[in-house]
């Protein structure tokens, strides 16, 4: 009897960690990224410092804001598989713009970025192509586009800007803080801001949740796929010259393998594929865990082979994880 | 008298329902004889040779969009098809080099089993941890890619010439006989096509796909359902690795080759009608929406269009197809 009634307090106990762990899903996601960073510090002493904490943000804060695209379409159902192309081709404009200028130069990247963005908006919004056929056919646009481009328009400067350089890949404050974690915490702050208090972001969570409700209850679901595709474009053109700050060269390879990276950010971060559930907050944790993760296993000198496997196990693990603690899907 | 007279009106209706059912592949098979035929008329000579090159070239894309096409028809998707195909190829160029044709046969056997079998695992992952698809393929193709590069870290490997004969008619992997490609397409997607349709696991999968939950209500066995899709697609996906293997007569395991695949399998699969929902059409129609995809590269460069140009171009067609598909589905949920 005793017995028993212990039992069932303690799967009592159980059920309400699980829920208080479902209610605050940034619980379980600090906790991977301290274990992470602990792991790390264990296997090469020095990253447990200043600088080893700003590599990492300096790494993860492109991927952040790309992630932050991917969260956004993921949140209103769709996704985008053009961010990774989108993000290079901007990054290839404002490079050759740079002699120019890093403003102009800037300013036509993300140009180039909206500009995408809404013609996947008006594929996906308008016509009902299926935003992975929409945007992978981008993908495939932008990249034939660009490389013809390449050889005439756009020809010339393929370095960028001292200023975008800065941007990308400097620090300040006796080098401890990194440019472009400022760029990302400014664009965290309007992206959690825009999704929790205006109307756009919360009809993004309601397209994902039940489109056929949202278009009964009278709001044109065309327009709000249009904004947040081309938000998502404008989004990826800055991780674009943000990378292309840090790496002070463009080519049209630069963004392309972030594409995979940026899903699984939003993903471990807890934003369904499905659609109406997630948060920029758990992506951000998404893109600093994939971010401290590369870290390391830079320190372990895996080659690439094993650092492919690695970060799929570990994605996998993570999601799986997630989906266990939350029980969403 | 009024009995014949009932008798053709079924079977009149019947070839109209059947029109209608298949009426994508249908269309995706009559665009391949139309793009076919307008690039007869832009060569010079089109003969044997022609044919042959299509029709060997086309076929990693076909299988793998066949991979696809089973999948997302059981209502997943696999990002990790193209992945499978490089791996299937790394393992299998390291494992034939210098082997005889017999020994090869049994490597590729080996290799189409282990594939599956893989793949079968892939699908129980998702179905018992409840991750979406998107996700955990996204994760398997890290993996498996991985796995490809450790395998073969730089392209090399080989297989033996009755091998590449039996895929591309030639012992060079280049000549005129169309017919071992001809074959070795139709064999293997025309069994899985009348098996899907026909068999009772066949079924489960459309009814998995099509409503998960009435499905499982019905009885059927949904996990299994997508455990069996995701093994079968591992064995296609590996069959795009063994041909590729045939027609270049050596392994190459770039990381681009596999997700450049991926996105081309899942383009394909739309184009020959298979419904990204789950449940709708069949892996015959994706297999000829594969051979137009492969062909549109040829066809474009006779039309003296440059490569990068051809790729804006082949860009834009899938969009525009994807469009007035679009419009024509929204037409008719309005008129319904």
């Amino acid at each position: 009897m005793t017995a028993e009634t212990r039992l069932g307090l303690d799967d009592e106990d159980q059920a309400r960690w699980a829920l208080r762990l479902a209610e605050h899903p940034l619980i379980v996601l600090a906790t991977v990224l301290v274990v992470l960073v602990l792991v790390t510090g264990v296997i090469e002493p020095r990253y447990l410092s200043v600088s080893g904490i700003r590599n990492t943000v300096l790494l993860a804060a492109p991927l952040g804001i790309m992630a932050g695209a991917q969260t956004i379409l993921m949140l209103t159902g769709g996704i985008d598989l053009s961010v990774g192309m989108i993000a290079t081709a901007a990054a290839y404009v404002a490079g050759n713009q740079s002699p120019n200028g890093a403003a102009l130069a800037i300013a036509l990247g993300l140009l180039v970025g909206v500009a995408a963005g809404t013609v996947n908006g008006i594929g996906v919004g308008v016509f009902r192509v299926n935003p992975l056929i929409m945007t992978l056919a981008m993908s495939a646009i932008l990249l034939g586009l660009f490389t013809a481009l390449s050889f005439t328009v756009l020809q010339g400067s393929t370095t960028v800007a001292p200023f975008i350089k800065t941007l990308g890949g400097g620090s300040f404050w006796g080098n401890r803080i990194p440019y472009n974690a400022v760029v990302w915490t400014g664009v965290s702050v309007l992206i959690v801001y825009g999704l929790r208090q205006t109307g756009l972001g919360r009809l993004l969570y309601a397209v994902g949740d039940n489109s056929v409700a949202v278009r009964l209850a009278g709001i044109r679901i065309w327009q709000v796929h249009i904004a947040a595709y081309a938000i998502a474009g404008l989004l990826a053109a800055l991780a674009g010259i943000l990378l292309a700050g840090r790496t002070g060269a463009v080519d049209l390879q630069l963004a392309v393998n972030f594409l995979l990276p940026s899903v699984a950010a939003a993903v471990i971060g807890g934003t369904s594929i499905f659609g109406g559930v997630g948060t920029y907050g758990g992506t951000i944790f998404g893109a600093l865990i994939l971010g401290v993760l590369a870290t390391m296993l830079t320190f372990l000198d895996a080659g690439q082979a094993i650092q492919q496997v690695v970060y799929g196990v570990i994605v996998l693990g993570l999601a799986w994880l997630y989906a266990r603690v939350t029980g969403i899907g | 008298m009024t009995v014949i007279g009932e008798r053709s009106r079924i079977r009149k209706m019947d070839w109209r329902r059947w029109l209608r059912r298949h009426g994508w592949t249908v269309a995706a098979w009559a665009l391949l004889l139309a793009l076919i035929g307008f690039y007869a008329t832009l060569i010079p000579r089109f003969g044997a040779f022609q044919i042959s090159s299509i029709a060997k070239n086309s076929l990693p894309l076909v299988y793998l969009s066949v991979a696809q096409a089973v999948i997302v028809i059981a209502g997943g998707i696999d990002l990790s098809v193209g992945a499978m195909l490089v791996l299937t190829n790394s393992i299998a160029a390291q494992l034939m080099v210098g082997q005889s044709f017999p020994i090869t046969l049994i490597i590729a056997l080996g290799v189409i089993l282990l594939a599956a079998g893989i793949n079968g695992g892939v699908g129980w992952i998702i179905s018992i941890s409840r991750v979406p698809d998107i996700v955990v393929t996204l994760a398997t193709s890290f993996i498996l890619s991985g796995v490809a590069l450790l395998v073969l870290p730089s392209p090399g490997g080989g297989t033996s010439e009755g091998f590449r004969a039996m895929f591309t008619g030639s012992a060079t992997g280049s000549g005129t006989n169309f017919w071992p490609s001809l074959v070795v397409m139709a064999i293997p997607v025309g069994l899985l096509a009348f098996w899907m349709r026909r068999s009772r696991t066949g079924l489960s999968l459309y009814a998995t796909g099509s409503d998960p939950t009435a499905a499982y209500l019905s009885a059927v066995r949904t996990a299994r359902a997508k455990v069996v899709s995701y093994a079968v697609g591992g064995a296609f996906a590996a069959l795009g690795g063994l041909s590729a293997l045939a027609i270049t007569g050596s392994g190459e395991s770039r990381l681009s080759t596999g997700a450049g695949f991926t996105l081309r399998s899942v383009a394909a699969i739309v184009l020959g009608g298979v419904a990204l929902t789950g449940g709708v059409g069949s892996v015959v129609g994706a297999a000829a929406a594969g051979i137009v995809l492969f062909t549109l590269s040829p066809v474009l460069s006779a039309m003296g269009i440059d490569p990068n140009t051809a790729q804006v171009i082949q860009g834009a067609l899938i969009v525009v197809v994807m469009m007035v598909a679009g419009i024509v589905e929204v037409r008719r949920q309005r008129s319904e």
